[in-house]
């Protein structure tokens, strides 16, 4: 089965070595509003500190400069696995523990400290989780090619672009 | 446990956030252009609703209503929402860098989304006890997502589709969002109460 590639944009900001660092494009999912310059959303958490934040290292093997654009993705399952160990984990085991501290005890009190409770525990295992899926290298954006001068943040799938 | 079903039932598909009481329609014609952003924001948006209703509800049930202040709801729920999106952001970036890397271009869109706010003023309204009130929050955002995936389902097959012109883009997406609504008007003739 072919492989879907999630693709985004980032410039490259440092060389060290053998390595690239790159920042991703200022640019929300919700960019492509007609209504973007206006928008509210696009001001909160785009300052460049924001940025620095998400830089990410990547395998000079393509002999990037500094200044460059390229075009980095990542696997599809990986991003669904990612939000699924990040968000849905923790939510599962505090639910889950929180219907069983109301069943057990039946306070709001009790449940509200074991959901928290739970939730930590949660967020103890979505760091495992996420642990593991960056041992088997799942997490790191691929180089794909150097960006055009005209091209911004593209969305569409590419198919069996590994 | 049957009333916590139906609850969960009612909020996520017959009185859905997004087609039914129309909140969230920034995102829901800004972020379904593709499946897999549409999960990955339906996750965080549904991980931040149920948490910051978590505190929501404890703040107007031990601060606001005990002293009086329900005229501070509205400031104060969008101060405890901007929190919970500030810890999501930080636990995120903590447990995992690289999941922080992919993830969190959702997170600041989350702040802005008025679903947030409108669910946790929901709560409010129904006077649930705590774990209902979870429930409710975790539901009615499941139904947020489930209709943000669906509706980017057709939108990628809308993109492969010969619009004439005069549709194409935004206004067949509109017109698509409207049947999408009727279809889950059927919902409201299941009896939740």
């Amino acid at each position: 089965m072919q492989s879907s590639l999630v693709e985004g944009i980032a410039r490259v900001v440092a060389i060290d070595g053998r390595v690239a660092w790159l920042e991703p494009e200022q640019t929300t999912s919700c960019g492509g509003c007609a209504s973007s310059g206006l928008c509210g959303a696009k001001g909160i958490g785009t300052t460049a500190s924001r940025l620095e934040m998400r830089r990410f290292p990547l395998t000079n093997e393509p002999g990037l400069i500094i200044g460059e654009r390229v075009v980095v993705g990542v696997d599809e399952r990986a991003l669904l696995k990612a939000s699924g160990t990040a968000y849905a984990l923790p939510l599962v085991v505090m639910l889950g523990a929180g219907l069983v501290a109301q069943w057990l005890a039946g306070s709001d009190a009790i449940t509200m400290a074991t959901m928290v409770i739970a939730l930590g525990v949660g967020l103890a295992g979505a760091r495992w989780g996420a642990l593991s899926l960056g041992a088997r290298g799942q997490l790191a954006p691929r180089f794909i090619r150097r960006a055009s001068t005209d091209e911004f943040c593209r969305t569409e799938l590419t198919k069996g672009a590994r | 446990m049957q009333d916590y079903v139906l609850l969960m039932i009612g909020a996520a598909l017959v009185n859905n956030v997004i087609l039914a009481r129309f909140l969230g329609l920034c995102s829901f014609m800004g972020v379904t252009t593709r499946i897999d952003t549409a999960i990955g924001m339906g996750l965080a948006t549904t991980f931040v609703i149920t948490v910051s209703s978590m505190a929501n509800w404890a703040v107007q049930v031990y601060l606001l209503e005990p002293y009086g202040l329900g005229y501070l709801r509205t400031v104060t729920f969008i101060l405890v929402i901007a929190g919970a999106v500030q810890f999501t952001e930080m636990t995120v970036r903590k447990v995992s860098p690289p999941l922080f890397q992919m993830l969190g271009i959702y997170l600041p869109l989350i702040t802005t989304n008025c679903a947030v706010l409108g669910v946790a003023l929901l709560l409010v309204e129904g006077k649930m006890s705590f774990i209902a009130a979870t429930l409710f929050a975790f539901a009615s955002s499941i139904g947020y997502s489930l209709v943000m995936v669906i509706f980017a389902g057709l939108r990628e097959r809308l993109a492969l589709a010969e619009v004439p012109r005069l549709f194409a883009g935004p206004p067949i997406g509109f017109i698509v969002a409207s049947l999408l609504a009727l279809a889950f008007l059927g919902f409201s003739g299941m009896n939740t109460n």
